[in-house]
């Protein structure tokens, strides 16, 4: 798994690519985490955390990921801030289904859609 | 001295060429894991397939119910490669039809990658459709992480088993671990409203959704799982 960080605005972006599987659950908790205490250390409480996971270029995600990805949503949320998922691939949108989680996680298609879809909510 | 961070991992092959490439694979997934330089990498690549065919082709003499065991042992200060045709007693013998590749590893998540890339090689030996492939590997790779990780406790020393039995109707695979074990009915469902947002529980349920049958034997400490080639009349 390689995951990289970058910002629109207010917005985070993180486009992560490759076989979520194994370990990288706790990788992936650990740089969602970083984000949150970033806007935490800031010290400006009206700051949210708005994260948009562009998941274009994950070929395969297995539970221990999914986890991450439902721990990381409770948490971000429970600050106040928002999660979106970007560009699911077949394998990981099946997962979703299968967990029946589609119904937490917002999904978009393009990245204009989830910078407009996390603004609004 | 390195004998506790020694690891060791073995693979046991049926004697046909094709299983070459599954060893290349093995072998180029282990020396990632060892800080030799690139072109040493590719020097020990070499020879271990140059063993590998030895023993299949003229020790076994490509017999496919001959099986050629490799141990890949990881030291601190080295990695040794042992081969040995027609060794593994234990591992049961192979039919014109039926193929069993076995690997064993030490139960360190690290190892969850090598079992990606190893199950990923055998199921390129099938002709399960890119989808259903894709759904064996997660079973497998849920399984293996359950082996190591709740199983095992990620005991370097207890050991995860992988085998994989191809045959022309079906793949079976039989995961063991050196675990207490547990009970099926006890583990709580995923899709209950209360437990949708928890960050794990959901493996043995993937496990389920994704291969044809997933029973468990011996506590649960070994799990053995098949996924046919075409769906069973119900």
């Amino acid at each position: 798994m390689q995951v990289n960080l970058r910002h629109k605005g207010s917005i985070t972006i993180l486009d992560i690519e490759g076989r979520v599987i194994g370990a990288d659950a706790l990788a992936l908790k650990a740089i969602i985490d970083q984000q949150i205490q970033a806007i935490d250390s800031e010290g400006e409480h009206e700051e949210k955390l708005n994260l948009i996971l562009n998941m274009e270029r994950v070929q395969m995600m297995d539970s221990s990921g999914l986890g991450a990805l439902v721990a990381s949503h409770t948490t971000i949320q429970r600050g106040g801030g928002n999660v979106v998922l970007l560009n699911l691939g077949g394998n990981v949108r099946s997962l979703i289904v299968m967990a029946k989680l589609m119904t937490i996680f917002d999904c978009y298609n393009t990245e204009a859609e989830a910078i407009a879809g996390i603004m609004k909510s | 001295m390195g004998e506790r961070t020694k690891q060791i991992i073995t693979l046991s092959l049926p004697s046909s060429m094709q299983h070459v490439d599954l060893l290349e694979v093995v072998v180029t997934e282990i020396l990632k894991e060892t800080n030799f330089t690139e072109d040493i990498q590719e020097q020990i690549n070499l020879a271990v397939i140059e063993a590998g065919t030895n023993a299949t082709k003229h020790g076994n003499e490509e017999d496919p119910g001959g099986k050629t065991a490799f141990q890949l042992i990881l030291a601190e200060d080295k990695l040794t490669i042992d081969t040995e045709d027609e060794g593994e007693g234990a591992t049961p013998k192979d039919t014109e039809t039926e193929h069993v590749i076995t690997l064993t590893l030490p139960s360190s998540m690290q190892h969850v990658y090598l079992l990606d890339v190893v199950v990923t090689e055998i199921l390129k030996e099938t002709d399960f459709t890119e989808d259903i492939q894709e759904q064996i590997n997660l079973a497998v790779i849920e399984a293996g992480t359950n082996a190591i990780k709740h199983g095992n406790k990620e005991d370097p020393n207890k050991k995860a088993t992988l085998q994989f039995t191809i045959a022309e109707d079906k793949l079976a695979i039989l995961i063991k671990d050196e675990g207490v074990g547990f009970t099926r009915k006890e583990v709580a469902d995923p899709l209950d409203p209360e437990n949708l947002l928890k960050s794990s529980g959901r493996g043995l349920f993937l496990m389920e959704a994704c291969m044809d049958s997933v029973t468990y034997e011996a506590n649960g400490t070994i799990i053995k799982m098949v996924k046919y080639k075409e769906t069973p009349e119900p």
